[in-house]
């Protein structure tokens, strides 16, 4: 039986990042493989978990958010600690998802580009990955929810497959699922987006005007 | 003002960039990342709802964040680990959403945020020895979407260990203007 690691790079317990692996996860259990679903952030006291569970799987798939264009910081030292263990590599494959709010593809892909090259230093096999725009909209819920739905289900299916077979996953599956406006539409999203920030602010009692706290005296 | 953000775990070209700043008499601060505690960004949304606008958590980013939010220029200094930054320069970068803007406005037909402060220009100079071409490029893409996100100038450079002299030249010419 292939046994699979589904790692959760998200710092937060419930979320977009979540729901993916769950859908790996589901996916590859009604297809007859082992998997299961490791939290990076739960585990930073203790790698130990992680490496272990890296150590016994046959495929690795690394889910998590953009955060300033690529994953977040703890991902890389999830790497080090992979470096620093080379033993426990050994051949497996790794995908990587990554998914953030910018609805553009190279806004995350770093992410992704970051994990194979990675695997050219290391005893590890990186198969390809899948990008996602506008995770945090739809906030851990549903793909439904995304305008480019339709696309990205079936693409992130093809991908799904890709990782069943042990496959390499091609970029163009995610460029393909693209949402793809013009900018005079994006300006208009701009200007809703602003507006229920600030809507929502001033629901909260939060004055959005103020300066940053830290250009305040005493931070300096 | 210059502010240098420096891993200098494993480097001291960020030190040697800062010395050549101080020679031409350009105004630089340095801060060495190599012992600071900045704890990851949970995603909490606190500094949204609870602290507006600041973490929630009290650890070296509190006195980091007024320094860059004052800076004109962010210079980032940090060992390339697999075409990225180095975990250390990683956790204080990845909080810099909390001194940027929260509000989006569209630059060349798509969405970009931007900052708050002085800060107009980031450069990020990735220290590796024998650094391939392809991750070198994509050091510089990664660096080249940071400013585009964050809506400022900047540049990128890939250097060794034992940097060239001219080329420290050229890079504190560059980021002095």
């Amino acid at each position: 039986m292939k046994r699979t690691v589904i790692i959760n790079l998200s710092p937060r317990k419930k979320g977009t990042s979540v729901m993916l692996s769950n859908l790996c996860r589901d996916f590859l259990y009604e297809r007859g493989h082992q998997s299961e679903i490791i939290d990076l952030y739960q585990n930073l006291k203790n790698m130990m978990v992680i490496l272990d569970g890296i150590e016994e799987s046959d495929t690795i798939i690394m889910v998590g958010p953009s955060y300033i264009d690529s994953f977040p910081a703890d991902t890389v030292y999830l790497l080090d600690q992979m470096t620093e263990n080379q033993e426990i590599l050994h051949g497996q494959k790794l995908y990587g998802i990554i998914q953030g709010g910018m609805p553009y593809v190279h806004t995350h892909e770093s992410g992704l580009k970051m994990l194979e090259i990675f695997s050219t230093e290391s005893n590890i096999i990186y198969k390809g990955g899948f990008v996602i725009g506008l995770g945090p909209v739809i906030n851990g819920t549903s793909l439904n929810k995304l305008p480019n739905a339709k696309k990205i289900k079936k693409n992130f299916n093809l991908f799904l497959n890709h990782i069943e077979n042990g496959e390499i996953s091609p970029a163009q599956l995610y460029y393909d699922s693209q949402l793809k406006m013009p900018g005079i539409v994006y300006c208009y999203l701009a200007k809703v987006m602003n507006k229920r920030i600030k809507k929502e602010l001033v629901q909260k009692g939060i004055d959005y005007s103020q300066r940053s706290p830290y250009l305040s005296r005493s931070d300096k | 003002m210059i502010t240098i953000l420096s891993d200098d775990t494993t480097q001291n070209v960020g030190q040697k960039l800062y010395d050549r700043f101080c020679e031409k008499g350009v105004k630089a601060e340095y801060i060495s990342i190599a012992d600071v505690n900045v704890e990851p960004c949970y995603s909490c949304g606190g500094c949204t709802d609870k602290t507006f606008g600041k973490c929630v958590v009290r650890d070296d980013a509190d006195w980091i964040f007024p320094r860059l939010i004052r800076s004109d220029v962010m210079l980032l200094v940090t060992p390339v680990k697999w075409g990225a930054y180095s975990f250390k320069t990683k956790r204080v970068f990845d909080k810099c959403a909390v001194i940027g803007n929260r509000y989006y406005h569209v630059k060349k037909g798509e969405l970009v945020k931007g900052m708050m402060g002085n800060n107009c220009k980031l450069y990020a100079v990735g220290v590796k020895d024998h650094c391939s071409v392809g991750e070198k490029e994509v050091f510089k893409e990664l660096v080249a979407e940071n400013i585009n996100i964050m809506d400022i100038q900047g540049n990128s450079y890939v250097v060794d260990y034992d940097i060239d002299d001219n080329l420290t030249t050229k890079m504190v010419e560059e980021m002095s203007l």
